[in-house]
């Protein structure tokens, strides 16, 4: 049986403004090679006195899933599934720097605990009383769309009804640099910047935003395999090639990476209008989640803003129905995420 | 022994972040855990390095803590009688 | 109950051995590989460790690699472990563009960068361990020595990250998006997290006792394990036998607080209740439990609440092998995992050791091997902090 997930709510803190969608009409432009996140007023979402040993990083998390939480009446999902690249990175580095710089004596539990990954889909957890399925991934920048993965093959498995999926990646300036040193970010034009999105998946249209039709997670791809799983993908969501009205990209100013797309979308995608939106939410290890967010928006308002197109020749969008999203992170790790409007809308 | 408290309230609001509380907030007598400051495991652990970082005390057993974390009367004498710093 | 996922291969590395035969030995032969800490830089060596007893350098002309290559050392005892498992399971090089690979971890690449982070700060003499740091980078390592796996990913939820890539695994070759996954985990000791656990003063100066009454904490291991799940129909079609397979799954929220269990053990017991559901079998029908025993006050407590819960006047024999390995920490449900299959194939009871004296309100752990009755069905817990609480069914077959 054929079991595709709605999206009920969506939320993002990022280098955009926060929790609203005003980079739609004016997003704000960065001259920069690392720019950290809008952070909005955290006490509508966490009290002081809860939020006093969390991070940053804890504090937006718990903040945009809880804003989708409250916007799509689902309290308690079956399941949380969160993607991180590095965690709560901060953490680590101070409790790393410490134990490098004063040794191993008097270092703060505090820090060591907040290290593991798994800290903020356990918090969530944790602060909303919630005992189902609770997984966190760590792949790089397909760490997302891996918790994307997880939550529609359960939902294919009736295994679960809702789910709270997000990604959630911080970026300190020291580790900034040791990023950038290694050529990951903040190369040519390409902002770093850091994210965290939150999005409520349930298996009722009721109001929904749009639906994900499939994710397909490949690893050192050639065209041929890459071929053959969108075909795939698009079968089992009964569409074809024409049936893309877009591709959101990751293409991001990095130009080493960026390659990695130019070569790739005439063969694969050939005359398919190409989207970007790194330039807009900037690069990290959670930045998928982003391009998720971007795309729900588009087919849920029925158009594609102009900042979004980069291309030559520009190739208008109108309203579109299905977006393609294409992820490729290091060169390595390919992701596929397909988004369709609601029907009928 | 009162500059020794006043002290260590600022060091116990300044560790484990208690950002709306002020030293004279906290009352001498009332519990640090549970109702009172509403403290908890994590942050007898924080004490107990805060303890060896100021005041020189090595505690091994994070048991003891609960005695000696009673209050910040309790505390402040502990601290009085086995300080090395 | 849908079709059980069956296993056709696995490979374990840890302080009680480099692969399944010398584990079953030590098993078997009842002795520890905690001791003194020999191969891990530190200061703290009143705490007693389970170093898997082979340097960087040996693993690594193990494995065919150049001395000076870059690696860490989650990674070289994951492919140790994972060579063992593809092997066993004839899973070629033509294979693998066909297979999935998860690994659990969470250390990562720590252990080159608690030794280089000042100088990936001040100099550029050791950048290329910047990228070797995350999780993903450690699970791409090991991937790329065997070949080009279809797709990676990795999970990281503590202690109980090994025994969630099992679960994930499963799932996807129930729905249909693979016919083979090799699932596990690895995780080296590091000064980071030796001393992280020292900060939480959750490390006994002893040996680890699971579920006595004097326990005082638990002792830090290192290792590595995983295991191929496979689809019946492949398993069939390819002419394999399998060792074991996995019955059911349960993963849960303890929801309670970041490092601490529930006095309840509400996880833990939703995570086994969920596991026995998936696979209908009653919990009489279960004949071994491999609990996550790490030794600690709470854990021990909260999970022998959610055993005599959930299995009432039907406690199975239960033991925690940690008193054998340390606790492996993201490794550590796949290490039990695979111990548990050696339980099922040579039908024994691996025994709890260093247990005298019985805790308050807990379980009594078996420490002798021969079983009552056959084992059949095995239950292996992995709990993380956070309340990652995952609980795996495996069945002989």
């Amino acid at each position: 049986m054929k079991v595709f997930p709605y999206i009920k709510a969506v939320s993002q803190i990022s280098i955009q403004e926060p929790l609203t969608d005003v980079w739609m009409e004016s997003p704000h432009w960065y001259d920069a090679n690392f720019v950290r996140s809008i952070d909005p007023d955290f006490k509508p979402f966490v009290p002081a006195a809860q939020g006093r040993r969390m991070g940053k990083l804890l504090k937006r998390a718990l903040t945009t899933s809880l804003s989708v939480i409250r916007e799509s009446g689902i309290a308690c999902p079956d399941a949380i599934m969160m993607g991180t690249g590095l965690g709560c990175i901060e953490s680590t580095e101070r409790f790393l720097e410490s134990l490098c710089r004063d040794g191993e004596q008097l270092l703060k539990p505090t820090h060591f605990m907040q290290s593991t990954h798994n800290t903020v889909a356990s918090l969530i957890g944790i602060q909303t009383g919630n005992t189902g399925y609770n997984i966190t991934y760590s792949h790089k920048g397909i760490s997302v769309d891996c918790a994307l993965h997880d939550a529609l093959v359960q939902f294919k498995l009736g295994m679960i009804g809702s789910a709270l999926v997000g990604g959630n990646d911080e970026v300190s300036p020291s580790y900034f640099t040791l990023l950038k040193k290694i050529g990951f970010v903040g190369q040519d034009s390409e902002v770093c910047g850091e994210a965290s999105v939150a999005m409520m998946l349930s298996n009722e249209q009721e109001n929904a935003l749009c639906q994900v039709k499939g994710v397909k997670v490949l690893y050192r791809p050639d065209v041929c395999r890459l071929q053959s799983a969108l075909s795939q993908m698009l079968s089992e969501a009964d569409t074809s090639l024409g049936g893309i009205d877009a591709v959101m990209t990751g293409i991001s100013g990095n130009r080493l990476n960026d390659k990695y797309y130019y070569d790739l979308l005439p063969e694969l995608l050939p005359g398919v209008p190409v989207l970007h939106y790194k330039h807009i939410f900037g690069e990290s290890y959670s930045a998928s989640g982003l391009g998720v967010y971007a795309t729900v928006r588009c087919l849920q308002h029925g158009f594609i803003p102009q900042s979004l197109v980069l291309e030559q020749p520009t190739c208008s969008v109108p309203a579109p129905n299905r977006i393609l999203l294409l992820n490729i992170a290091d060169g390595k790790d390919y992701s596929f995420i397909l988004l369709e409007k609601i029907c009928g809308k | 022994m009162e500059e020794l408290i006043l002290n260590l309230k600022k060091e116990i609001i300044d560790v484990l972040n208690l950002e709306d509380v002020k030293p004279e907030d906290i009352d001498n007598d009332a519990p640090l855990f549970g109702e009172g400051l509403g403290l908890d495991s994590i942050d007898a652990l924080e004490l107990i390095v805060l303890m060896e970082k100021n005041y020189g005390i090595k505690l091994q057993d994070a048991a003891k803590g609960k005695e000696i974390f009673k209050s910040l009367n309790t505390m402040a004498d502990y601290i009085a009688k086995n300080r090395k710093k | 109950m849908s079709e059980p996922i069956l296993i056709s291969g696995a490979g374990i590395v840890s302080a009680i051995g480099v692969g399944k035969e010398p584990t079953l030995k030590s098993l078997l032969s009842q002795s520890s590989g905690i001791g003194d800490v020999k191969y891990l830089q530190t200061a703290h060596d009143e705490f007693p460790v389970g170093e898997v007893k082979l340097s960087d350098g040996e693993m690594m002309s193990m494995l065919g690699l150049p001395q000076d290559s870059t690696q860490i050392r989650t990674s070289l005892m994951g492919m140790i472990a994972l060579k063992e498992a593809l092997q066993e399971a004839g899973i070629n090089s033509d294979l693998i563009g066909s297979t999935g690979f998860i690994s659990g971890t969470t250390v990562g690449g720590m252990d080159k960068s608690e030794q280089y982070y000042l100088d990936f700060l001040d100099n550029d003499r050791h950048n290329e361990y910047i990228a070797t740091h995350d999780c993903g980078a450690c699970t791409e390592m090991i991937a790329d020595h065997f070949g080009r796996f279809a797709w990676l990913s990795t999970i990281s939820t503590a202690c109980s990250s090994a025994a969630n890539a099992i679960v994930a695994a499963a799932n996807l070759i129930k729905a249909g998006e693979a016919d083979i996954v090799v699932a596990g985990g690895c995780e080296c000791l590091s000064k980071f997290h030796l001393n992280g656990f020292n900060s939480l003063m959750i490390l006994d100066t002893a040996p680890c006792r699971p579920f006595d009454a004097t326990r005082r904490g638990l002792n830090l291991g290192e290792g590595a394990a995983y295991m191929v799940l496979e689809s019946a129909a492949s398993v069939k079609r390819r002419g394999i036998v399998p060792l074991a397979s996995l019955w059911g799954y349960g993963n849960a929220c303890d929801a309670f607080h970041q490092t601490a269990s529930s006095p309840d053990g509400t996880g833990a017991y939703k995570a086994m209740a969920k596991a026995l559901e998936m696979g209908g079998v009653v919990p009489s029908g279960i004949d071994y439990i491999n609990a996550h025993g790490t030794g600690t006050e709470n854990n021990d407590l909260s999970e022998s609440q959610a055993i005599i819960r959930l299995f009432g006047d039907c406690v199975p024999p239960i033991s925690s092998t940690k008193s054998f390995t340390g606790h492996t920490t993201s490794a550590s449900g796949a290490i039990e995992a695979v111990i548990c299959i050696l339980a099922l194939q040579h039908q024994f009871l691996p025994v709890n050791l260093n247990w005298k004296e019985p805790m308050e309100n807990g379980i009594k752990p078996v420490t002798d091997m021969k079983s009552p009755r056959p084992i059949n069905m095995a239950l292996c817990n992995s709990f993380g902090f956070g309340g990652n609480d995952t609980s795996l069914l495996l069945s002989r077959v």
